[in-house]
């Protein structure tokens, strides 16, 4: 088989709800996507996606490192990749366009064992135990209860806030959470998340005063992703558990984590360096007896990636509604994610809608950080201001 | 395809030559071995060339299963041995259905496995190494001069029982093999014979005269003090692993800098262990280097291991009833095309060599047992 072609077709589409962190309180509800068709010359295709701006990346690495490849040689095709970037480093944009061709290859890969990806990658057991992530401080209240019984219903019991402007609030929302998520569990897991926005000591502060009245299973990014003193500090000031990594790129990046202690949990994701990446950075932790939980990801693959990762915790679930673009294999249920048996990922594209979606140019306010960091990070609270509260009320309607 | 069911075969016999070490120095030829195949209902086989009795305590969780699950497999077996431990004769058999489970993945794709994991090369670069701590100034100036022809420039020498005895072999090893490169790559191997400061003093004398690629072994297996202090005093990078198992047990190594080059092989818990282990490396930086096995066949692995540096050819003639897919040429490993690990096993032989058990020898026993004056004081071979 041989790769012969690739598509690209960028598309912009409204969430069914408002999703934002301590860095965006006031919320967004527009994304855009660059999804990746790679062709062969048996008619088989594989799907993948990546940001908007990758895109001059992708078709270059394409040309570079796949155009006339066997997709079966996926990992030394991604290897060759990361190789070509060693200069300037594979971090960064780069590393967007190599984890976005590897997924098409590994889909590609599946697809021509006529296999489900998780099956290709050696999973016994095709289901991954799944929490609610509502990407939800500019969530009213009563939307965030709503939310989180919606997905409690699916049978999830374990759940996380996005933490990190104001305490008080951050304390009565991780309430309402929990008490939407009982229905399935009397200790629902609960997890915080508050994107960097503290310093270690702020951190170790304010996650100590919240242990008072919750027993939490993670802290996520309580300090800069490089911080490896800090992380490890957090980590060593509180009873929870320090989850990191998700804004690392390479597995080079996390060598001061797993040499440190940094973090107790490892954040995986199929955005750095793609599936092969993951699975070696997953293994790496295994050998540090560290657990690995995934983010989320296109087409849900980290679903497939989950039951060939012995060290794998859980996985996290942001949007309850598909990309209308694309459908994929994964269901739900009882709290677990559930990779089916189509071949591949199982993403099937639907034209006629992504034709009615296709831009030109994708809006600002789509691209990755549309925000930046927030005023105030490392510093002090900066409670979400006039205007940031009025435009989140809006998109809360 | 469902695996349905299993069948080890015990044989011995003898390799065509006879290998020797530091713990060893008399050499053996004896070889009893074992041969796993794992029946499917759909008629493919899997076939490993190691196994053991307790083989038959983990079929219970593989009955029934997709052999194509092998990483969740693997899981299990791990996860059933976790109160004694993965070591001994449960890693062992846990190692040997894990390349049978692999072999079977392979083959149900039909792909050779190189290709299955994902490669985008069916070669390795390889380094000969004689075991050869028996053999006379003659026999290691043929054996690495036979080795150079077929391109090698890479080889490793047993040493650690006599120094002047050690520098004049590792001066004939160079010889040989200058045929493949004015520059070879010359790797020694004590084989935990010596003390962290033997190490330290022999290694240093020895690096008066030659460039040392890595000393194997220089220490303890698990003194990663030890061996991380051998590294720190000597120029020679520190290759360690071979006689570790578990993944867990590579931690105190990696994280303590004890080693700089990790060994993996087909008792590193099978391929899947192998390549958790080769990933802990990645992570840290550091090379890997794949153990010898019989036929050569983890070369498939090698040839996936983004950072795998060469390959231990020790070619000694022990395979005795089959052969694999692969050749050797201009210094390389090159794999086949045929499905799975390429093994194609010749049953008559097989059963002219089959055995019920064992033989339990009182004198020669292989693999060799830890030999006197390790550690502390060179114990002298005897002449003659």
């Amino acid at each position: 088989m041989k790769i012969i072609n690739i598509k690209t077709h960028l598309y912009e589409f409204e969430n069914n709800r408002v999703v934002g962190d301590a860095n965006s309180p006031a919320g967004r509800k527009l994304q855009s996507n660059l999804l990746i068709e790679v062709e062969t010359d048996e008619g088989i295709t594989g799907y993948s996606s990546s940001g908007a701006a990758a895109k001059p990346l992708v078709e270059s690495m394409f040309n570079r490192a796949l155009k006339g490849k066997d997709p079966a040689n996926v990992k030394g095709i991604t290897k060759q990749m990361i190789d070509f970037a060693f200069k300037g480093g594979h971090g960064g944009m780069i590393n967007e366009a190599i984890s976005a061709l590897d997924i098409a290859l590994w889909d590609l890969k599946a697809k021509s064992n006529n296999e489900p990806l998780w099956k290709t990658l050696g999973g016994l057991t095709p289901k991954a135990r799944a929490y609610a992530s509502g990407l939800d401080i500019p969530m009213n209240d009563k939307n965030l209860k709503e939310w989180y019984e919606k997905m409690a219903s699916w049978g999830f019991d374990g759940g996380k806030l996005k933490v990190g402007l104001n305490q008080d609030d951050d304390i009565r929302r991780i309430g309402i959470m929990r008490d939407a998520l009982k229905v399935n569990s009397e200790n629902p897991l609960i997890m915080i998340d508050s994107n960097e926005y503290w310093s270690p000591k702020q951190a170790i502060r304010f996650i100590s005063e919240i242990e008072e009245t919750f027993d939490l299973t993670w802290a996520e990014e309580p300090a800069r992703r490089w911080d490896f003193i800090g992380l490890k500090k957090v980590s060593d000031g509180i009873k929870t558990a320090v989850c990191a990594g998700e804004n690392l790129k390479t597995l080079g990046d996390f060598l001061p984590y797993f040499h440190n202690k940094s973090a107790d949990v490892i954040q995986v994701s199929s955005g750095m360096g793609g599936v092969t990446t993951a699975m070696q950075l997953a293994d790496a932790a295994y050998g540090f007896e560290l657990p690995v939980t995934l983010g989320g990801s296109f087409g849900h693959v980290h679903a497939h990636m989950a039951p060939a990762i012995p060290n794998f915790m859980i996985m996290e679930i942001t949007q309850e509604e598909p990309d209308p673009c694309i459908s994929w294999d994964v269901t739900f249920e009882n709290g677990y994610a559930i990779p089916g048996n189509k071949a591949g990922i199982g993403v099937e594209i639907n034209y006629d809608v992504l034709e009615k979606m296709k831009v030109e140019k994708t809006s600002p306010s789509t691209q990755a950080s549309p925000f930046g960091r927030r005023p105030g990070a490392g510093l002090y609270q900066v409670s979400p201001s006039k205007n940031e509260i009025e435009n989140s009320e809006r998109l809360n309607k | 395809m469902k695996i349905t069911d299993f069948k080890i075969t015990y044989w011995e016999g003898k390799s065509e030559r006879s290998i020797g070490d530091a713990n060893g120095p008399y050499g053996s030829n004896r070889l009893p071995g074992s041969f796993l195949e794992i029946f499917t209902d759909e008629g493919i086989t899997g076939y490993s060339l190691i196994g053991n009795g307790f083989v038959g305590k983990l079929f219970p969780l593989l009955e029934g299963k997709d052999p194509r699950s092998v990483v969740g497999l693997w899981k299990e077996m791990n996860d059933l041995v976790f109160k004694g431990g993965n070591e001994g004769e449960r890693c062992d058999a846990i190692s040997a259905i894990d390349l049978a489970l692999w072999d079977l993945k392979a083959k149900i794709a039909d792909q050779p496995l190189w290709k299955l994991l994902g490669s985008s090369t069916n070669s390795v670069k390889a380094y000969a190494s004689g075991i050869d701590l028996n053999l006379t100034d003659d026999e290691i100036y043929k054996f690495y001069s036979r080795m150079a022809d077929m391109g090698i420039d890479a080889g490793k020498l047993k040493v650690g029982l006599d120094l002047d005895s050690d520098e004049k072999r590792l001066g004939i090893m160079k010889d040989a093999l200058s045929k493949a490169n004015d520059r070879p790559l010359l790797c020694i191997d004590s084989n935990e014979y010596w003390s962290p400061k033997q190490a330290i003093r022999f290694i240093s004398k020895l690096e008066e005269k030659f460039d040392i690629t890595w000393a194997e072994e220089p220490a303890r297996r698990w003194d990663y003090n030890g061996l991380k202090k051998v590294s720190d005093n000597v120029k020679a990078a520190v290759a360690t692993g071979e006689n570790i198992n578990d993944l867990a047990e590579f931690m105190p190594l990696i994280d303590n800098g004890a080693v700089d080059i990790v060994e993996v092989g087909m008792g590193t818990t099978g391929l899947t262990g192998a390549m958790k282990v080769a990933n802990m490396a990645y992570a840290y930086e550091l090379p890997v280097a794949m153990m010898n096995c019989p036929g050569n066949t983890m070369a498939h692995l090698a040839t996936n291991l983004p950072n795998h540096m060469m390959m231990e050819v020790v070619d000694n003639g022990r395979e005795l009833f089959f052969n694999t897919d692969h050749h050797i040429a201009d210094g390389k490993i090159i794999l086949g095309n045929k499905p799975g690990f390429g093994i194609d096993v010749d049953f008559e032989k097989l059963n002219k060599l089959k055995v019920e058990k064992h033989s339990t020898p009182k004198h020669e026993s292989y693999p060799f047992p830890r030999r006197e004056g390790a550690g502390l004081i060179i114990n002298p071979l005897e002449k003659d």
